[in-house]
């Protein structure tokens, strides 16, 4: 909602994401700080940041999939593994520069996910739930299984390399996953103003009304598995160069759960929504991981290690304090917010 | 042919267990509609009870059995009472997402409880065991097999027999409907949840026999929803078959396939299995086809 007196005179203005001069210099502002942010920023920032990134990108294919297109995907982790392992070989085995590697893996994952979305045609709901942990599971066992993806040892792919410069420490690769977080952001953005993600709403509101409106069903579903786990292979692809080391322990069940949070908390169907979600959970995990050893030593006997326990217990509590006081989530909020602040001193 | 029996029997005693945990699946799906992830957790907390009433506070089995059944019974009327009673007239997914954060929110505290040991209660309830053609087959998992099947035999007696178990079908049709006829529908879905409690307590207890309690004793839950899907979400028969077909197949792969691609097979059967499924009946064996209207 917009305040009274803002009009639109072009079509140009009307679709602009950035509207008005406060809007490019907050874009901007971000943007230095983000990029200057290695040269005084601590580095366990600088992971924490590293990590974060990541994991917008994937809850950003989660949310194309999940929140837009309404087919809940318990499958993100694995795709997630497929681009790691698939970035890890083309490099390290193959022996491809990691610029092209990059999207490749997302294109493999991608790819690979049509395969997990190919369910999608005669199931829905939580049926469609169940079968992507099933499809979680089977991808594991394979990485595990088979002898390319180094079994239970794991990869070590090399870190990224550009004309002898070597992007081989957190801060150094920082640059290259914010920037690819950037991008991914601006196309997630976009893909949901347009044709396909319009289709993706009508298919999440009402897939039968959806069909008689003239959508292709299967069609744009598998579109939406498809660029969900392209999201997915890309990100898994900057964190094995990050780490430098893939293992299949990296890439659980509890890991596709997590992102499947940070989804309800952030808010199904929004672009922002992701960055809160991701942002809150992460900041409480920190939280408890710093609280933890200090209850531990208080209460001796919830244990030595309670840390990892106490963030799995919190996270299904504030998981079930969103559904039932906020189940729209925090980009709800956002929302209220934004619009009391446009109308100030009106309150309608 | 012996060894086929070898691995076929031991298969049926686990797959009575899956069906239990199934039945409770089931049971939730039947009157409310919801898809409950959380009872991989009720199973759990039911074996941590029956650990606890045995071991640390070494009761006889006749007072450990009803302590552990209730614990259980507040516990499923509490997940019940604070989680979805707010839900109700909400989407089924978020339902579905709430069980989910149910899951995670006692996994926490089963691992808090456990702090990363693993508790067994199997040696201290051996009565033996005893070969039939030359399978030893262990008392206890005989005896829990029968209480499989008894337990099968009351629920469906209870649901055609009884008012509350009509009121619970009734409930599972149209809840505006039967609440219409004088059925108070927060009542059965409190009840529900608590027969689904006892009944996975009950499995877990079995599962706690046959495998340690510790961390992964949660995950056979998802088990338990595979195999509610195989045999249809809505049909108790169904979970029972079901149940025992997974057991035995798990058995049979572990013992047949696994010395050709090197182990691990029996882990992913099922869930290759459900995919299988999913794709060729996605209603499961005796699941009720629903047909949609805009």
């Amino acid at each position: 909602m917009r305040p009274c007196g803002t009009f639109d005179e072009r079509y140009s203005q009307d679709m602009a994401i950035l509207r008005i001069k406060r809007h490019w210099a907050a874009l901007i502002g971000a943007l230095l700080f983000l990029y200057t942010f290695p040269l005084y920023g601590s580095y366990y920032f600088i992971s924490l940041l590293n990590s974060l990134s990541i994991t917008i990108i994937i809850v950003l294919g989660l949310q194309l999939v999940s929140g837009y297109c309404g087919q809940i995907s318990f499958g993100q982790a694995a795709f997630m593994a497929v681009g790691a392992y698939t970035s890890a070989i083309l490099t390290g085995t193959m022996g491809l520069s990691f610029f092209l590697a990059l999207p490749l893996s997302g294109i493999i994952a991608g790819l690979i996910g049509l395969g997990g979305g190919a369910p999608s045609l005669r199931i829905k709901g939580f049926y469609l739930a169940m079968a992507t942990i099933a499809i979680h599971f089977v991808v594991m066992w394979l990485i595990l299984h088979l002898q390319i993806t180094g079994t239970t040892q794991g990869l070590h792919p090399p870190p990224p390399r550009i004309a002898g410069f070597e992007f081989d420490s957190d801060e150094k690769i920082y640059y290259i996953i914010i920037t690819v977080m950037l991008l991914m952001t601006y196309g997630a953005r976009n893909i949901v103003r347009t044709r396909v993600g319009r289709a993706f709403v009508a298919i999440r509101d009402n897939d039968l009304a959806a069909e008689v409106m003239g959508i292709e069903l299967y069609r744009y579903k598998l579109l939406a598995f498809f660029i969900s786990c392209f999201y997915a292979g890309i990100a898994g692809s900057l964190w094995a160069h990050w780490i430098q080391m893939v293992h299949p322990e990296q890439f659980t069940l509890l890991h596709a759960l997590n992102y499947i949070g940070m989804l309800i908390v952030g808010g199904g169907g929004s672009i922002p929504g992701v960055f809160f979600g991701v942002l809150f959970l992460r900041l409480l995990d920190e939280g408890v991981m710093l609280i933890a050893p200090m209850l531990a030593s208080v209460f001796p006997w919830i244990g030595i290690h309670p840390a990892a326990s106490m963030s799995v217990s919190v996270f299904g509590i504030v998981l079930i304090l969103f559904l039932i006081f906020e189940p729209r989530g925090l980009a709800h909020r956002w929302e209220i917010f934004k619009a009391s602040y446009r109308l100030y001193p009106f309150s309608h | 042919m012996k060894e086929f029996l070898q691995l076929t029997i031991p298969g049926l005693m686990v797959g009575s267990l899956y069906a239990l945990v199934a039945a409770a699946v089931v049971l939730v799906y039947k009157s409310t509609r919801v898809v409950s992830l959380a009872h991989g957790q009720l199973l759990a907390f039911g074996a941590l009870f029956f650990w606890m009433g045995i071991v640390p506070f070494n009761l006889p089995l006749v007072l450990a059995i009803p302590m552990a059944l209730a614990c259980s019974i507040w516990m499923g009327w509490l997940v019940e009472r604070i989680t979805l009673r707010p839900l109700i007239g909400q989407p089924l997914i978020s339902a579905f997402l709430m069980t989910f954060a149910i899951f995670m929110a006692l996994d926490g505290i089963f691992q808090l409880i456990l702090k990363g040991e693993s508790k067994t209660y199997a040696t201290r309830l051996s009565l033996g065991e005893f070969e039939i053609i030359g399978i030893p087959i262990r008392v206890v998992q005989l005896i829990s097999f029968g209480v499989v099947l008894l337990v099968f035999l009351s629920l469906a007696l209870f649901f055609r027999f009884t008012k509350t178990g009509l009121g619970m079908r009734a409930t599972a049709e149209d809840h505006q409907l039967s609440q219409s006829t004088g059925i108070n529908v927060r009542t059965i879905f409190s009840l529900i949840w608590i027969f689904s409690a006892i009944v996975a307590a009950i499995a877990g207890m079995g599962t706690g026999y046959v495998m340690d309690i510790h961390f992964p004793l949660p995950y056979i839950g998802i088990k338990g929803l595979i195999v509610a899907l195989f045999g249809g979400l809505d049909s108790l028969p169904g979970a029972l078959l079901a149940g025992l077909i997974l057991g035995v197949l798990e058995n049979l792969i572990a013992g047949y396939l696994d010395p050709l691609v090197g182990g691990g097979l029996k882990d992913v059967a099922a869930y290759a299995l459900l995919l299988i499924i999913l794709l060729v009946k996605p209603y499961g064996l005796f699941g009720l086809k629903r047909i949609e209207r805009v």
